[in-house]
């Protein structure tokens, strides 16, 4: 396929947590706001004067200074933002956005507070309190937190419009970006896609770490070229996976997981389209910030949701993605020391084999250094298996 | 203080960790420690004689059962080289520990559907996370609340530390990460091994208190197979944002729940009565530690965490053998402190013990305080909630609850943000004059590693003794018994160049104990 417009200048973005989109939006006077977690409503961070950054530790090395304070035990994205921090890696921040949905991150944000890791006498660091459950007492609990610890003090430190009328302006933004990369993500349906599981990847990454205002147009761009693209008459993939798991925000991954044969068809992780690239859809008879609080409620998928329908809401979800995109595998994927998807990978890759007859592979990986040989080996033996099953398949067998 | 206790190390049958003979503590503290422990073994064969056929099946049925034959060895473990007011205290304490789990063993049992028990029974349990506190079900005289985790794996893994690696091994083996919190991972391993008893109406789960916990829960689920109700206990408790509203909100789904699907109706009557029993429990606790701060500590070492814990979760007002143990007690300890009474043969050191402790070695503070005078007066576990609710309208009384569930153990200091562990610490630290912290290292608490440099620093500033001791909750075979005391020996030595009260103690090997 011929290569995407803007795909170097895209993964450029990507090298930096603070980008030279990121700049020139804070040259503007807008404030950046950092965040990790998908409860963190991230269209509220885009109100106003503020735009979001999703956190990244792009380039990470060392940990050394983080594994002194945070142990061995813990994850590498939490490590790698603390280590970037102490580097001085995030001084474009006005804020950073957080919450006590994870005991690790949380534990990396307080670190930006013990350690004044952003010089910026105005930065401040919020933790909102998120139930394990969605009820409408719990919504009403998550909205609450999120208007005293994030809204109010954006409102105070930086006057920032949080108004419904802002809101909802946000909102219609942040709709347009989830149209297009939504859009482009459909693509992935088709027997030979336009598009591979990488670029989207990357796509979806910069629509999440620079300020959406002065990305649209690129992307929107894409969106006409994705439609107009012919893809290579044999696709190089030889299998449709779907990933599922933690944080990925590392291209190598993805590129690791494509070359080694499988083609990424769905992708369910945190900084992936599923859930974070759907339109939130306001109605006028109820405000703004309460119909938010339950979109990203109802529609998180994160594993510390422990009710029951939670649960099986979620291998549902996983289901539906693999029949919408015509997957024949699942890769359960989980960020080493993370306790949340250690458990759910374990259990959740049981389930999806035996109830729901899909073939499943786990694995579980560092922040960084993903091109490694053992992944790619896991990987081109799922890819193997996937094909055999579908050589019985056409045998009849 | 007579008859003290010498050469402790040497009565060890080598790697078992049992004594060739009971120890002598004097003729008196002596005949006290034999009596219990004939009362121990009365209890023990009662509760077989009452139920016979059960309590074989249950032993064939279930690996963790056996474990409790073993009772009086674990009991003589925590009370080991004390005398006094430490002994009969001891003793008081944990013979209502020991009565109040036979009972629940008694009920598991009879209501087990593993095992033929009758569904009559079955159908008037309610189960319960370990980590919920049960005075809930006080509102339910007809009922009874069962915390599921607590016999097959909490207590047991105290009372026997090769228990826990075979649920371990068997969760790993279906793939969970062995980097995980062992606590919740052996939970998910007896529902893998399918060595939960079954029983009950439903389930309440919770979210405390930690994400690990939360995670095990779908695996017992799938297990259980009850309708569940997942509680939520808000973390930021602290915060200035209230979370009040919710977390009573949560409370009152949770006995609508109940009601809905065993067909009783809560009491207020009872629950207020209920919580006037907890109250006084909690105020026996409050002058315990009020006495422990003093130079003239009273209860110390494994005692109070042990004993705390167990009431806090299980008491739940509805058991008054304990609020008689505490009276005694409590005259025992002002007596003794009135009179200025050393609690130990020799205390060189008052400490503080935070962080999560190892359940294998529960009684790792006896050695601290036998073998280097480090005398254990408070711990993060015991000091967990310290509300006294108030009883005077249902909705007070929630209130107190919620507040008491959002202390718990554990998740009183793990979460709702850095200060609870660590600004926190040094405030007991303060309040109990304490001149060193035995800091656990339990190296899979994500919460407490996500910590440990900023502990590091701040122990450096105040110049303290902090001594760090790595351990696995509930794993012993990634570090032993001998390990933590290993690491204690060293800092003791090469740090602050002492030596020890009983060198028999300073090295042994206990890997084949129970």
């Amino acid at each position: 396929m011929k290569d995407l417009k803007h795909l170097i200048y895209f993964e450029h973005l990507l090298d930096e947590a603070g980008n030279e989109l990121v700049m020139q939006a804070i040259s503007e006077g807008k404030k950046a706001v950092g965040y990790t977690c998908y409860h963190m409503p991230e269209v509220l961070l885009n109100l106003d004067n503020c735009f979001s950054v999703r956190m990244r530790a792009p380039r990470t090395g060392s940990l050394e200074i983080s594994t002194y304070y945070m142990t061995n035990y813990l994850c590498g994205y939490t490590k790698a933002l603390v280590e970037r921090g102490i580097e001085g890696g995030y001084n474009f921040l006005s804020a950073l956005a957080g919450g006590e949905t994870c005991t690790e991150m949380n534990r990396t944000l307080e670190h930006f507070e013990l350690l004044n890791l952003v010089k910026n006498d105005k930065f401040f660091v919020s933790f909102i309190d998120v139930p394990f459950k969605v009820t409408p007492h719990g919504i009403k609990h998550y909205k609450n937190q999120l208007q005293k610890k994030v809204l109010e003090p954006l409102h105070e430190r930086y006057g920032t419009d949080i108004s419904d009328a802002a809101i909802r302006r946000a909102v219609a933004e942040h709709n347009e970006v989830c149209r297009i990369i939504s859009e482009i993500g459909e693509y992935r349906k088709l027997d030979n896609p336009p598009i591979t599981g990488y670029e989207f990847h990357v796509l979806c990454l910069v629509s999440y770490c620079c300020p959406k205002y002065l990305i649209i147009d690129k992307l929107r761009e894409t969106l006409e070229e994705v439609k107009k693209r012919r893809p290579d008459e044999k696709p190089s993939h030889r299998a449709r996976v779907v990933v599922v798991g933690s944080e990925i925000d590392d291209l190598d991954f993805t590129r690791t997981v494509e070359q080694s044969g499988a083609l990424i068809v769905a992708d369910r992780f945190c900084f992936g389209s599923f859930p974070g690239r759907q339109e939130i859809v306001l109605t006028d008879d109820e405000p703004a910030l309460d119909q938010i609080c339950r979109f990203y409620q109802e529609t998180s998928q994160c594993p510390r949701y422990m009710s029951q329908d939670k649960v099986h809401d979620r291998y549902d979800f996983v289901d539906k993605l693999a029949k919408d995109f015509n997957a024949q595998g699942i890769i359960y994927e989980q960020m080493k020391f993370c306790e949340f998807w250690g458990y759910e990978r374990a259990l959740a890759s049981h389930v999806m084999t035996e109830l729901y007859n899909y073939p499943t592979v786990c694995v579980d990986r560092e922040y960084t250094g993903n091109a490694s040989g053992q992944l790619r080996t896991r990987v081109q033996a799922f890819v193997e298996s996937l094909e055999i099953k579908q050589i019985h398949k056409e045998g009849g067998r | 203080m007579a008859g003290k206790p010498r050469n402790l190390g040497l009565t060890y049958i080598d790697k078992t960790g049992v004594r060739r003979w009971r120890e002598w503590r004097g003729i008196k503290d002596t005949l006290i420690d034999y009596g219990w422990w004939c009362v121990m073994w009365k209890d023990m064969i009662k509760f077989v004689l009452r139920s016979p056929l059960q309590v074989v099946k249950g032993i064939f049925r279930y690996r963790w059962m056996l474990t409790y034959l073993t009772l009086p060895q674990f009991i003589d473990r925590q009370l080991e080289g004390m005398r006094g007011v430490q002994l009969k205290a001891g003793h008081l304490l944990y013979d209502i520990i020991i009565k109040h789990t036979i009972d629940i063993i008694a009920d598991t049992f009879d209501a087990d559907r593993n095992i033929g028990g009758k569904k009559t029974l079955a159908d008037r349990i309610v189960c319960f996370d370990e980590l919920v506190p049960t005075e809930l079900m006080a509102g339910f005289p007809n009922l009874i609340g069962i915390p599921v985790q607590t016999i097959p794996i909490f207590l047991s893994s105290m009372i026997n530390q090769q228990l826990p690696p075979v649920y371990l091994d068997a969760i790993e083996n279906f793939g969970v990460p062995a980097d995980v919190c062992p606590l919740p991972s052996a939970e998910a391993g007896v529902a893998a091994e399918g060595d939960f008893p079954i029983f009950g109406k439903c389930f309440i789960a919770c979210n405390m208190p930690c994400d690990g916990s939360i995670m095990t829960t779908s695996f017992q689920d799938r297990y259980f197979k009850l309708p569940t109700y997942c509680l939520g206990v808000p973390l930021r408790y602290n915060d200035d944002v209230d979370a009040q509203e919710y977390a009573v909100e949560e409370l009152r789904g949770c006995i609508k729940f109940i009601e809905d699907h065993t067909g009783e109706k809560f009491d207020w009557d009872a629950f207020a009565k209920a919580l006037e029993s907890y109250n006084e429990v909690t105020r026996f606790h409050l002058d315990l530690w009020e006495i422990n701060r003093t130079d003239y500590p009273q209860v110390t070492g494994p005692t109070p965490w042990l004993y705390r814990m167990y009431t806090y979760h299980l008491h739940g007002g509805m058991d008054q053998r304990f609020n008689k143990a505490d009276k005694k007690v409590h005259r025992l300890m002002t007596d003794a402190y009135e009179k200025r009474l050393p609690c130990s043969a020799e205390m060189r050191h008052k400490a503080l013990v935070w962080s999560c402790p190892a359940n294998y070695y529960t009684n790792f503070s006896n050695w601290l305080e036998q073998c280097w005078g480090i005398v254990s007066v408070m711990d993060m576990e015991t000091h967990i909630s310290q509300v006294i609710i108030d009883t005077s309208t249902p909705e007070s009384m929630l209130k107190g609850v919620a507040l008491t569930y959002q202390r718990a153990t554990m998740r009183k200091h793990t979460k709702g943000g850095f200060k609870n562990a660590v600004d926190e610490m040094w405030r007991v630290a303060e309040e109990y004059n304490v001149d060193t912290i035995i800091m656990y290292d339990q190296i899979s608490c994500k919460g407490m590693d996500g910590l440990q440099g900023i502990f590091d620093e701040q122990a450096r500033e105040r110049n303290i003794n902090f001594i760090w001791v790595q351990q696995d909750l509930m794993d012993p075979r990634t570090i032993s018994r001998r390990d933590m005391r290993r690491q204690v020996n060293q800092y003791m030595q090469s740090v602050l160049r002492e030596t020890p009260i009983d060198p028999t103690l300073l090295d042994f090997d206990d890997c084949d104990a129970f």
